[in-house]
């Protein structure tokens, strides 16, 4: 059985690897175009990719937190949580969809 | 007008070139072939670029198929400050 702390891990992993591409894009057209909105987009995914670094730090490695996610949250909050993750990887997946182009 | 010049020619994956195209179809209007010659791009890539920027609006084609010459919109020509914004940032 799928834990829902697993489900949790594996959408905020595929957040990262999609801010990891738009990084990629945005950083290579700052290094072209030294542009306010260039800077922006790329400052925005680095933070973005810093909300989803600390909320894997806290499911996988903090040693208090992730004990107490892993076995203590009940499901009603899980699935709450869940939906957070899941609309962030679809508005990441649409924003990277017309970026990748 | 201004949001999607800026997205479309320093946000995406393919902005760079799409610099280039505009810059080139300001000078002179050219067919797809020349650009892609000019340009030293693939011509599939020109292509996708050329109906990317006519979806936006940003060029405009004079419709004779395979001869087709591409040129900026008045629309674009009314918003070319930014064009010149964006193009003097590039390097």
């Amino acid at each position: 059985m799928v834990a829902w702390i697993d489900l949790a891990r594996a959408a905020v992993g595929l957040n990262m690897l999609l801010l990891l591409a738009l990084i990629y894009v945005w950083g290579r057209n700052y290094y072209h175009i030294r542009s306010k909105h260039t800077l922006g987009l790329l400052l925005f995914a680095l933070l973005l990719l810093g909300e989803n670094a600390i909320a894997m730090y806290f499911y996988s490695l903090d040693p208090l937190l992730s004990a107490w996610f892993s076995t203590a949250v009940p499901d009603p909050a899980w699935q709450a949580m869940m939906a957070l993750h899941v609309f962030e990887t679809v508005a990441l997946a649409v924003l990277a969809w017309i970026t990748w182009d | 007008m201004e949001a999607v010049l800026w997205y479309v020619l320093t946000s995406t994956r393919g902005g760079a070139n799409r610099i280039r195209i505009l810059r080139a179809l300001d000078e002179r209007p050219r067919n797809a072939n020349r650009l892609a010659e000019e340009l030293d791009l693939d011509y599939k890539t020109v292509r996708h670029h050329l109906d990317v920027l006519e979806e936006n609006d940003i060029l405009t084609d004079s419709g004779d198929d395979y001869g087709a010459v591409y040129l900026p919109t008045d629309r674009v020509r009314n918003y070319w400050d930014t064009v010149e914004q964006i193009m003097e940032s590039t390097e």
